[in-house]
């Protein structure tokens, strides 16, 4: 079969599914009153220890470090000298983070010293963005028994969809980049180095606020860029892939909906995912290289 | 209590639920015209750019995601204060 007959059979079988669907359940429902979407995002506790407590997102963030380090170290503790798929894969992502993220945006000097960490921030976000497009078993709400076995029921959740995991990368970013400034001018050359050159009098001092300002924000900017990226990637994969139709009551809205949630899924996994951690390691190494930039 | 007060309660209590909605209508639908708009000029004119410039399509495309990327959180940074609106005030 061409591919075209393909598509306009699974076409067909989508529409008179669809159809149905319809008129085997109608298209009014009760509304479902029990079902709290929300409450895929909420945070039980585990393992109680205080405020080091162990939920989802901690497993989740250990998770993405551990992979990190150990996928990174152990390719590079066995590279070849004809590199195998796998390592050509990862020495793109390399010549990307050296070249483009740190290399384009800093002197030569800084790229070299900032390197590991912008190149770490790319990777923690990338495996922390990708590990949350796996089904995983950490729904303790709703329990499936098998043979008597409570298993928790699989979902997807994401660190990066925490607002304080993203809040907490953002200022680190925030420290490292004020305190290279102040290293590379003095603490009152980088307040300085703030004006635009050429401003004076009054309108230096309102440029000093709003710059002080500007920089303040870049941490609220990075934190709900990367983390409403992700939470509302998430959010309408869950609405597409089910949840409205359940929570709606309408068999015939899941059916409808359900390509919605494969598209979303692809787009979210092949360019969202990367690209966020992308930009967040761009925009580090952008931050970096204009605090120590000698005129604003 | 008195009828007429329960009333005005409830109505009130409608009239909140209201503009909560309408603070969510308004943070999404808003914030996604603005980077809706945004999107189609940013890629629109690395279409422009790179069939003038065939040759700069690699450092066009990096900065074409770049600015994506920027202009799309602006559509978030919607949603979150319609949400906020909706869920927390």
């Amino acid at each position: 079969m061409s591919t075209k007959r393909k598509l306009l059979v699974v076409l067909a079988i989508y529409v008179v599914g669809f159809i149905v669907i319809v008129a085997l359940t109608g298209t009014h429902g009760t509304r479902n009153e029990a079902f709290k979407p929300q409450n895929e995002f909420k945070l039980d506790t585990w393992v109680n220890l205080g405020i080091f407590s162990i939920n989802k997102a901690v497993m989740y963030l250990v998770i993405a470090a551990v992979l990190t380090s150990a996928s990174m170290i152990y390719i590079a503790r066995r590279m070849h000298q004809r590199p195998n798929r796998v390592q050509t894969a990862v020495e793109v992502v390399y010549q990307l983070m050296r070249e483009n993220i740190a290399g384009g945006n800093m002197s030569q000097q800084m790229a070299a010293r900032w390197f590991p960490f912008i190149g770490a921030l790319f990777l923690f976000i990338l495996f922390s963005n990708l590990i949350g497009y796996i089904p995983l078993p950490t729904n303790t709400e709703h329990e499936i028994t098998i043979f008597g076995a409570h298993i928790p029921s699989f979902s997807l959740y994401a660190a990066t969809a925490n607002l304080s995991i993203p809040l907490v990368l953002a200022l680190v970013v925030f420290f490292s980049f004020t305190f290279e400034g102040i290293r590379a001018k003095g603490p009152i050359g980088y307040l300085k180095g703030l004006v635009p050159g050429g401003v004076t009098g009054g309108m230096a001092v309102a440029i000093f606020f709003l710059e002080v300002l500007s920089n303040l924000m870049r941490i609220l900017s990075l934190t709900i860029r990367l983390f409403a990226n992700i939470l509302a990637g998430h959010l309408i994969i869950l609405f597409m892939g089910g949840a409205l139709a359940v929570l709606l009551g309408i068999a015939a809205l899941g059916w409808f909906t359900i390509p919605f949630a494969v598209l979303l899924f692809a787009f979210e996994v092949a360019l969202v995912a990367a690209l966020q951690a992308f930009i967040f390691a761009t925009l580090t190494a952008i931050y970096l290289g204009g605090a120590v930039a000698e005129d604003h | 209590m008195h009828i007429a007060l329960i009333t005005v309660f409830a109505v009130t209590e409608e009239i909140a639920k209201a503009g909560k909605s309408i603070g969510l209508g308004v943070g999404g639908g808003l914030g996604a015209v603005g980077a809706g708009v945004g999107i189609g000029i940013i890629f629109g004119k690395v279409i422009e750019a790179v069939t003038r410039q065939p040759e700069m399509r690699d450092e066009i495309t990096q900065i074409q995601w770049l600015g994506f990327a920027l202009t799309e959180a602006c559509f978030f940074y919607g949603l979150v204060a319609g949400l906020l609106a909706a869920f927390i005030v």
